[in-house]
């Protein structure tokens, strides 16, 4: 085992800020300890999650047990995002809903919509080949996609154009035909009931007995089994032989390694953009390209020569944090959640009022992300949110940030030392020189800080958490 | 469905009551969690109405929705985390604790008038922390489990406390008469009082003042196990019958912890689920075509995902209450609905 050293330290914050969600002083230690590279490797080999015990949760929100509704859901999978300790498996899963984006709105199905983010949690660092075919037995994204609708002898081209636009190559990699051959391939994989769950969903119905979860079926005798061709190829293909023939395409690799690009190093163009823009970094795109196949389409793999690419470890603030990984990471460093608590529920709204209501997409393209998440009414939610949560000095997490702070320098801060150490902790040590010289003269009106010996509540500690929340007011805190 | 039953114990299921009422008021119920019936055959729903519709609803055996009472909140006859429900020996009186306030609220049983509430947040004997079962004893005080103080209490009707057992000092424990966030409760005939020691996954019987007696039970999945035990009743034949909460399903065993019964539910169509569907005939075509216990794919593993997806099965059962006609009622909160077999 290596030691990380001074220069790795930056890295590791930022490969803490993408491949989790930040990193509170404790997780810190443990990563700076494991060293740079291994990092990488416990992050991409998530452990148990350790998350807050389901059998808290479902006791004390009796919502959560049953999953009527997308707020029980979404609050559900934030304390998952808050309390895990393998956290990529929650960003993993986070940017394949970004991708696979299956919404609320259509579905009424909130509890089939977190079976396909547990999908996303087993299958999202593995083969591409093994989620996409999930991925096409998903009732949600079934139900979403019209899926049931597709026939024998009566295709409905929903799911098998989507497949191919959004979820793998790209619109310019493909023909029409290759869409209508690709729905045939796909007749017949339905959802258990199908007929009942579509009109229980068309019509939200929740009665007599709440919903009923949903589950695959494939329908034998709906199936259209004769022979196709695609994408060059002639058989009697069924869905898993379109999922393999895409994963072998080189546009399918270099459409997966944009998405990643843009979620996990820095901000592309919408989606849409995608076939009339070049990629910020083509370079970036080759490599991950290359490792992809290298990898036998295995996510993990990608990731891994992503997060020890140059191009990653320049990318440093390049990305405006989604309204999820602002909510999730500010409440991981205060530590706010311990137990549950009917909070939740309102904070879970909160990322909505920023512009991400997780498990309601505005559309099958997802999110638009990036600078798009920042218009004033967003920034002001996330600036009131993080700045309240963050300078509760009560918090357990903000308690540990100031014993930490106690414990070094011997407690004794000048207003420029107590300023660089909290934009340390909070994540955002690139802060521009201006507004780090504005908080100093802030902080410097009342003088130097002294830890030492601080009690709960005292003047100091009240004078350090008005300084965290102001520094999660700023730009620099928005960008990841 | 009866996956076993001993020659000496019938259970045979009768009905179901119920259906989803997605308001806050009226007919139907929003996540059960509790009931209690009175003498006169009236039935005392508690409605934890996550997060909202908090309410006691009343009916009787015809399933005719007599009135309802209290709503969410956190005023005086208000409720925020309805947990448990009781009524006195007279009938005359609802005990309801909420586990939010950390309080037991009293209402008349006739009008639903608020007549008072006591408790407030604390350690001390007399303070409660998240409390949520609720039994009466035959002198008409209540025993109550204090969830997060790992303990049980007893006080008058008016909140005076008589007696503590349980864990001291606000911790867990595991041991011979220490609980781990106790959920039901009840007074067998016998007068000993039985807890649901929800975390660790066993029945504890005391004596009504509170002396450890034995502890039926342990972590599993099999005929005599349990995960998380949520509710409790005992029979005058000192049979034992278990919300099996975490298991979704009701296990019965025999007073010396063997096991007798294991039910998984087998819910029918209500009274009100017939009104439902009979103005929905687009549901009840597509209904008749449908398969509601399927064959499920293997991920779903669990009781609790499998109960998501199979619509007569216990979901959320969490509690088990008998009147005195030797009726069970099984309360799935996330079912909305009560399940009834006649013990025979």
């Amino acid at each position: 085992m290596t030691t990380a050293t001074k220069s790795d330290v930056g890295l590791i914050k930022h490969l803490l800020r993408r491949a989790s969600f930040g990193a509170t002083p404790v997780e810190l230690d443990h990563y700076e300890e494991l060293g740079y590279e291994a990092s990488i490797e416990e992050l991409l080999h998530p452990g148990d999650p350790q998350n807050m015990p389901d059998d808290i949760i479902k006791r004390y929100h009796t919502d959560m047990h049953e999953l009527r509704y997308g707020n029980s859901a979404t609050a559900y999978w934030l304390y998952r995002m808050v309390t895990t300790k393998a956290p990529m498996e929650e960003k993993v899963a986070l940017f394949w809903h970004g991708v696979f984006a299956t919404g609320y709105a259509k579905t009424n199905q909130a509890r089939s919509l977190l079976n396909q983010i547990d999908m996303f949690r087993r299958l999202g660092l593995g083969k591409l080949d093994d989620l996409l075919i999930d991925l096409a037995k998903d009732p949600s994204m079934i139900i979403w996609l019209d899926n049931q609708e597709n026939h024998d002898g009566a295709i409905n081209e929903n799911w098998g154009r989507e497949l191919l636009e959004l979820f793998s190559m790209g619109i310019g990699n493909y023909t029409e035909d290759d869409i209508k051959e690709a729905s045939r391939a796909f007749t017949g994989w339905t959802l258990g009931n199908a007929e009942y769950m579509a009109v229980r969903a068309s019509k939200d119905s929740i009665w007599p007995y709440g919903r009923i979860a949903w589950h695959f079926n494939f329908r034998d005798g709906d199936h259209d089994g004769g022979e196709k061709q695609f994408l060059g190829e002639t058989g009697e293909f069924n869905g898993d032989d379109i999922v393999r023939i895409i994963c072998k395409q080189p546009a399918t690799a270099r459409f997966i390694a944009r998405h990643l690009y843009d979620f996990f190093v820095a901000d592309e163009e919408p989606v849409p953009q995608w076939p009339y823009s070049a990629p910020r970094d083509p370079e970036a795109i080759d490599v991950l390209s290359q490792a992809y196949f290298d990898g036998d389409h295995e996510i993990r793999h990608m990731l891994r020569v992503l997060f020890n690419s140059d191009f990653f470890k320049e990318a440093q603030y390049a990305r405006v944090k989604c309204p999820a990984e602002l909510v999730a990471g500010t409440m991981r460093l205060s530590g706010s959640v311990t137990q549950p608590d009917m909070g939740i529920l309102p904070t879970s709204d909160l990322a909505g009022f920023m512009g991400q209501t997780l498990l309601n997409p505005p559309s099958v393209e997802g999110w638009h992300e990036g600078t798009e998440w920042i218009n004033s009414g967003a920034l002001v939610e996330r600036v009131n949110f993080a700045a309240k949560e963050i300078s509760d000095i009560t918090a357990p997490g903000v308690r540990v940030i100031l014993d930490r702070l106690a414990d070094q320098n011997g407690g004794e801060y000048t207003a420029t030392e107590i300023v660089d150490a909290c934009l340390d902790i909070m994540g955002t040590a690139e802060m521009d020189i201006e507004l780090r010289a504005a908080l100093i003269a802030h902080v410097g009106i009342k003088g130097d800080v002294s830890l030492a010996g601080h009690e709960q509540g005292d003047e100091a500690e009240q004078r350090v958490g008005e300084l965290l929340g102001l520094i999660a007011s700023t730009t620099e805190y928005q960008l990841v | 469905m009866t996956t076993s039953a001993a020659q000496t114990l019938k259970l045979e299921y009768v009905k179901t009551i119920g259906i989803v009422n997605n308001a806050p008021v009226g007919r139907g119920f929003a996540n059960p969690v509790d009931l209690a019936v009175r003498a006169d055959g009236r039935i005392f729903v508690l409605n934890r109405g996550a997060p909202v519709f908090t309410r006691i609803g009343v009916i009787n055996w015809d399933e005719d929705y007599l009135y309802e009472f209290s709503s969410h909140g956190d005023g005086e006859g208000q409720l925020r985390l309805a947990a448990g429900l009781a009524l006195s020996n007279d009938g005359s009186k609802v005990y309801v604790s909420d586990e939010y306030n950390h309080r037991i609220s009293t209402f008349d049983s006739d009008s639903g008038d608020f007549v008072k509430a006591w408790g407030s947040l604390g350690s001390e004997p007399g303070e409660l922390n998240g409390p949520t079962g609720i039994a009466v004893d035959a002198e008409d005080n209540l025993y109550i489990t204090d969830q997060n103080n790992h303990r049980v209490q007893k006080l008058t009707p008016e909140g005076r406390h008589l007696l503590t057992f349980g864990s001291e000092g606000g911790s867990a424990g595991s041991g011979d008469g220490e609980l781990n966030m106790p959920w039901g409760i009840c007074v067998a005939p016998d007068s000993s009082v039985f807890v649901a020691d929800w975390r660790n996954d066993r029945i504890q019987q005391f004596s009504a003042e509170g002396e450890f007696i034995a502890t039926v039970g342990e972590s599993g999945d099999g005929d005599g196990q349990f995960t998380r035990p949520a509710g409790v009743a005992v029979d005058a034949d000192g049979n034992i019958y278990v919300a099996d909460w975490g298991n979704e399903r009701v296990q019965v065993l025999a007073g010396d912890g063997s096991h007798l019964m294991t039910l998984r539910g087998e819910a029918t169509l209500s009274k009100w689920a017939y009104d439902f569907l009979a103005a929905n005939p687009d549901e009840v075509e597509t209904r008749k075509i449908s398969d509601l216990i399927p064959e499920l794919p293997p991920h779903f593993n669990t009781p609790h995902l499998i109960s998501s997806q199979i619509e007569p099965y216990f979901w959320g059962p969490a509690s088990v209450n008998f009147d005195n006609e030797g009726r069970m009622f099984v309360t799935e909160s996330s079912r909305h609905r009560i399940q009834v077999y006649q013990l025979g």
